[in-house]
């Protein structure tokens, strides 16, 4: 049975209290998401989403506080910019773009982290490894024509 | 000039003389009506049905027949069609379920044309873009107070003028949005505009008592009696109006009123395209005034500066 | 970038906490596993590394190893991320090798499956070692603290703050953009729930703050602009030319009295006249005239003149400037003070059109014994005593869908005390007070709104008032009498109208220029709104009054003083520490594209176009990391969060 690898990046003060809030509530929810702590959901590089990709993760989650609400005035409305950019580069290189999913969870909302870490866990589930290695693999032959 | 133009069933037989006065008054004013083909009622009230949906097909279909004849914009004298065919719109372009359900109505509609019997099928799906304007409000954008008041023939300056709003033409406000629902200007502009004198008082938007006239009239005459005396009060020498229904409780209930309130005599009312119509230069004669309960004919005739200058 | 493995020897304390991550996460195991990670010389679990043997375990082991790291993996390190810091400095190590791994609130407290709980615990921690790993030891960045406050606004909020301010030894500057300080306090008749004349119990206070050694009142001033960050503001403040020298004017009134021109007088809520030069009341502070030029005749050129002509101590300027000058304070407390709701929103009351229909401060203004009418109760319109008073509550508040969505908290109590006050000047009048509810919380309040109802007998209607209008000489007010059922139409010769509370007119714009957050109502927002109720989410700005939200004196006063001891503690600091975790410029690889600079909020990076690098201002730096996103050659390098350490963090996750 796959089980899919989820990088999780989430900011300190909005999803991760959020996350926090879910344990002390005791909520149960899918094991697959492993997460990375950011001061902000804007540390977050393209550069980081794709090597997540290409290190194995069939999905990768950012979490932020919701607009207007971004401890550091409006890191989170840059990270939304910048993941429809990554998306859009995600299509060129053909992985599906809703591997990569955004949401706005604030330190109140624990239950909602729970609903989206297994919503989208059971969605990459549903939706099949990304086997980048064999996607990113390159023919020798068909190299040289 | 042209517009689309919905008249509603009532103008074609209850207020015929608001209709009238309207095609009279839009002509000297160089518009031409164009009512959109096989046009049918409205529904009066919005929405008709309970099931909410099915009632709002009927203003839908005169709307996408509107867009099928080239027509962005349609205007209205009736206060009840202007504010349904208002509404539709708001409601297609809001409520995913409703476009979805009134446009699966629509697409098996056959339109049949009267004359031809030519049948017409096929209408690509109304999304709620024709614009509905009350003929204030087309008054006020396209023609231009400043273009009534030049073409005004007549001295109004001493009749003492009060609008009468109602409801319809301005609630609920996030749909209809008109005018500021508890301090509108836009019919006391118009009142201006014609060079009459406005008078402003308190019960301009309160309701004339509607359709309880049907079944409670005392009640409705009680509340439209109330109108008339703080119009009175005020200093008023005539109320208009823009309802068949407001007209129907204001004017034609008034030997009810009579019953109800002896010191009551009786107070003229007239459709603001009454009152347009002869301030742009038609006589009295043509305006329909013998149809009121209460005719006005008499206290226009009275206004000496009014003549028209020959 | 930098694909050098520091050579760190690495400590990993596991902890069970009990059965909350043991009774889930195979707490040996992980610890077992961990021991032959790269870098880990040493790996242990124990039952509470929060406690002292379990600290003491840690402390030990430092040194004993000689450990360059430390990984704790327990609880959220929201919670003692502190403490085990705290545990490493006293073994002699950098507070920032110290991190922690979540695998309690995070792991084992939401999985049940104990093999993966206790896989992915090990993941977690490996991704915390290689973090870890790279971590720089940092000193927190010192700053030094201008020990200078600056109030915004001189109501009753502003002065208490800065008094109390002051009080503790500083400097304070006290700016207000009225000719006098004193806010809408001082224009209010009586206070509940004592009925202290108002303007008795402020201008000691008034007086107080004007000769107080320490503060510097700056009246018909403006704050233009705040730049800097806590502790090292510098502050742009506008003053706006009086015309009048404050310390020349005598106050004889002479200028007054040939004035010939007649305007709308603010004080007096428009009750009443004032001349172009005024002062706005006889107990201002400053005491001095004010010529106010939206209302002269003209100055440029002069078109009257007769003012100066009388002036016999020459007080009179017509040269005067606006000026513009810039203050360094270390706080900055805002006491912008309240306005009320305009009546032009309330078109079912006739909006502004009926003169006897007034509003709270209108009616404060007529039962003053310094106001247009001498303290006796009569109708704007025509001089009569009102028989038959009307009191409406709640205009504009408590209106979600049409107006102000909250309560605006002292109408209540002054409504009470306006019918009270009423009775007590014409006892054969009926007064009547629609409501919804009635909300007398603050101490000796409930007291006082029985003795209205029982002593005074005034009558309370519980329904909203649907219309007033007016018919010849009386109005009309319609309302509901819900415990009745009944609909109610009454007579009423004046109606007061207790419009809501909102934010003082000008100050969202102010909030805007200085970039303090309000909420959805344009009120000041609080850092928390339970346990940090006087402070901004900016550091240095605090809050005091209603700029924060409708409240009565006592509360404010409250509030003003709790503002000024947050002042005192962040002066009794000798020096301020900010965190080191910001995000650098480094020079070799800074191409000088500037791409960063605009995205930093607090402006703290710049490009020295000279040299073609990017210079960043460590202080202002909040170490978001939203530059280091952006930077395209990598030059921009978060400390301590490099994107080094967060690659080699997922592919220590997403491994084996």
């Amino acid at each position: 049975m796959f089980e899919p690898k989820i990088m999780s990046f989430i900011c300190k003060w909005c999803t991760y209290a959020g996350a926090d809030l879910a344990g002390t509530s005791r909520m149960e929810y899918a094991v697959n998401p492993v997460n990375v702590r950011v001061m902000c959901s804007s540390r977050i590089d393209p550069q980081h989403i794709f090597y997540a990709f290409s290190s194995g993760a069939d999905g990768v989650f950012i979490g932020g506080c919701h607009p207007g609400d971004c401890h550091y005035v409006e890191g989170n409305y840059k990270t939304l910019r910048r993941v429809f950019m990554v998306k859009r580069m995600m299509k060129d290189f053909g992985i599906d773009p809703s591997r990569l999913r955004l949401e706005w969870i604030s330190a109140a909302e624990g239950g909602r982290f729970v609903t989206v870490m297994n919503e989208f866990t059971q969605y990459i589930r549903e939706l099949g490894p990304l086997d980048f290695k064999t996607m990113a693999s390159i023919d020798e032959d068909s190299i040289h024509g | 000039m042209n517009v689309h133009y919905y008249p509603g069933c009532t103008l074609k037989e209850k207020a015929v003389n608001l209709e009238n006065s309207t095609i009279a008054s839009m002509k000297i004013l160089g518009c031409d009506l164009q009512e959109p083909r096989g046009w049918t009622c409205c529904g009066a009230e919005y929405p008709l049905s309970e099931e909410k949906i099915a009632g709002l097909a009927a203003p839908a279909r005169i709307l996408r027949q509107v867009e099928a004849e080239g027509g962005t914009k349609v205007t209205t004298t009736c206060a009840f069609c202007y504010n349904v065919l208002k509404r539709t719109n708001y409601a297609l372009k809001t409520d995913p379920l409703k476009h979805k359900r009134i446009n699966a109505f629509l697409k098996d509609d056959i339109a049949i044309d009267h004359d031809t019997k030519e049948k017409t099928t096929g209408f690509p799906p109304y999304h709620g873009n024709v614009s509905v304007v009350h003929l204030l409000e087309f008054l006020r954008d396209d023609i231009g107070f400043k273009e009534i008041r030049a073409r005004v023939k007549r001295d109004l300056s001493g009749l003492n003028v009060a609008a009468y709003y109602g409801c319809r033409l301005l609630r609920p406000y996030n749909e209809i949005g008109m005018d500021k629902p508890d301090d509108p200007v836009i019919f006391e502009d118009f009142i201006t505009s014609l060079g009459a004198q406005v008078i402003d008082f308190p019960f301009r938007q309160e309701c004339c008592g509607s359709y309880v006239s049907v079944s409670r009239p005392e009640a409705a005459s009680e509340a439209s009696y109330r109108i008339l005396r703080s119009a009175k009060i005020e200093g008023a020498d005539v109320l208009v109006l823009s309802c068949p229904l407001c007209y129907y409780n204001l004017d034609r209930q008034q030997n009810l009123i009579k019953e109800q309130h002896m010191e009551f005599t009786g107070f003229p009312i007239l459709y603001f395209t009454q009152l347009l119509a002869w301030a742009l230069g038609e006589n009295t004669g043509s305006l329909g005034l013998e149809e009121h309960c209460y005719n006005p004919a008499p206290l226009l005739e009275s206004l000496e500066k009014a003549e028209v200058a020959e | 970038m930098n694909q050098n493995r520091p050579k760190k020897k690495i400590g990993v304390f596991v902890c069970h906490c009990g059965i909350n991550i043991a009774g889930v996460v195979d707490v040996e195991k992980v610890a077992q596993r961990l021991s032959s990670y790269e870098g880990v010389d040493f790996s242990v679990d124990y039952v509470y590394m929060c406690s002292e043997p379990g600290q003491k375990l840690i402390e030990e082991k430092i040194k004993e190893r000689q450990l360059d790291s430390v990984i704790i993996a327990a609880c959220s390190p929201t919670l003692h991320e502190r403490t085990f810091q705290g545990v490493a400095q006293r073994a002699g190590l950098n507070p920032y090798q110290v991190e922690i791994a979540n695998i309690r609130e995070q792991d084992s407290w939401v999985h049940s499956d104990k093999d993966k709980a206790t896989a992915k615990a090990a993941r977690i921690i490996k991704s915390m070692v290689e973090k870890v790993r790279r971590n720089e030891s940092l000193e927190p960045i010192t700053v030094d603290i201008t020990r200078r406050a600056l109030v915004i606004g001189g109501g009753i909020s502003g002065i208490q703050a800065a008094l109390d301010i002051a009080d503790q030894g500083y400097e304070v500057l006290l700016v207000e953009k009225d000719p006098s300080i004193g806010g809408h306090m001082v224009q209010l008749s009586e206070t509940f729930p004592t009925l202290d004349c108002s303007q008795c119990i402020l201008t000691p206070k008034m007086v107080e703050a004007s000769r107080h050694p320490n503060i510097k009142i700056l009246t018909y001033h403006e704050v233009d602009s705040i730049s800097g960050f806590v502790g090292n503001f510098k502050a742009v403040i506008r003053k706006k030319p009086r015309y009048v020298n404050e310390d020349l004017c005598t106050l004889c009134g002479e200028c007054e009295k040939v004035c010939p021109q007649v305007v709308s007088d603010e004080f007096n809520e428009g009750l009443s006249f004032r001349k172009a030069i005024y002062m706005p009341f006889p107990q201002a502070v400053p005491g001095t005239y004010t010529l106010d030029t939206d209302s002269c005749l003209g100055l440029l050129p002069i078109r009257c003149g007769k003012c100066m002509e009388v002036c016999e101590p020459m007080a009179i300027n017509y040269d005067d400037q606006e000026e513009l000058f810039e203050e360094e304070v270390g706080a900055v407390v805002v006491a912008t003070g309240y306005d009320l709701y305009s009546l032009d929103h309330l078109g079912e009351f006739g909006g502004q059109k009926y003169p006897d229909v007034v509003n709270g401060l209108e009616f404060e203004r007529i039962l003053s014994a310094s106001g247009p009418t001498g303290g006796v109760v009569r109708r704007p319109s025509d001089g009569r005593i009102p028989k038959n008073i009307v009191f409406v509550q709640c205009c504009g508040s408590r209106d979600p869908e049409n107006h102000n969505p909250y309560c605006s908290k002292i109408c209540c109590m002054y409504t009470a005390k306006h019918a009270m006050l009423y009775k007590h000047r014409v006892p054969d009048g009926n007064a009547t007070v629609f409501y919804i509810d009635v909300r007398t919380g603050g101490k000796n309040f409930d007291e006082f709104y029985q003795r209205t109802i029982e002593d005074e007998e005034v009558m309370y209607v519980r329904g909203k008032v649907s219309k007033i209008f007016k018919e010849g000489d009386k109005l009309i007010v319609w309302g509901a009498d819900t415990l009745t059922g009944d609909k109610v139409e009454m007579e009423a010769d004046m109606v007061v109208l207790a419009m809501s509370m909102v934010p003082a007119q000008g100050a969202a714009d102010l909030f805007k220029r200085l970039k303090i957050s309000t909420d959805i109502n344009g009120f000041l927002a609080e850092a928390h709104p339970k346990l940090r109720p006087v402070e901004s989410l900016s550091s240095g700005f605090f809050l005091a009054g209603c700029a924060h939200g409708p409240k009565d004196i006592p509360e404010t006063v409250s509030q003003a003083s709790a503002a000024a001891s947050k002042v005192g503690d962040l002066f009794a600091k000798e020096k301020l520490f900010h965190e080191p975790t910001v995000v650098s410029a480094e020079e070799e690889f800074c191409s000088g594209c500037g791409i960063c600079v605009p995205v930093c909020p607090y402006s703290a990076r710049s490009l020295n176009r000279e040299r073609g690098v990017v210079e960043v201002n460590e202080v202002l730096c909040e170490g978001c990391g939203a530059c280091a996103a952006a930077c395209p050659s990598g030059a921009a390098q978060q400390r301590n969060q490099t994107d080094d350490q967060i690659f080699s963090m997922v592919k220590a996750i997403l491994g084996e």
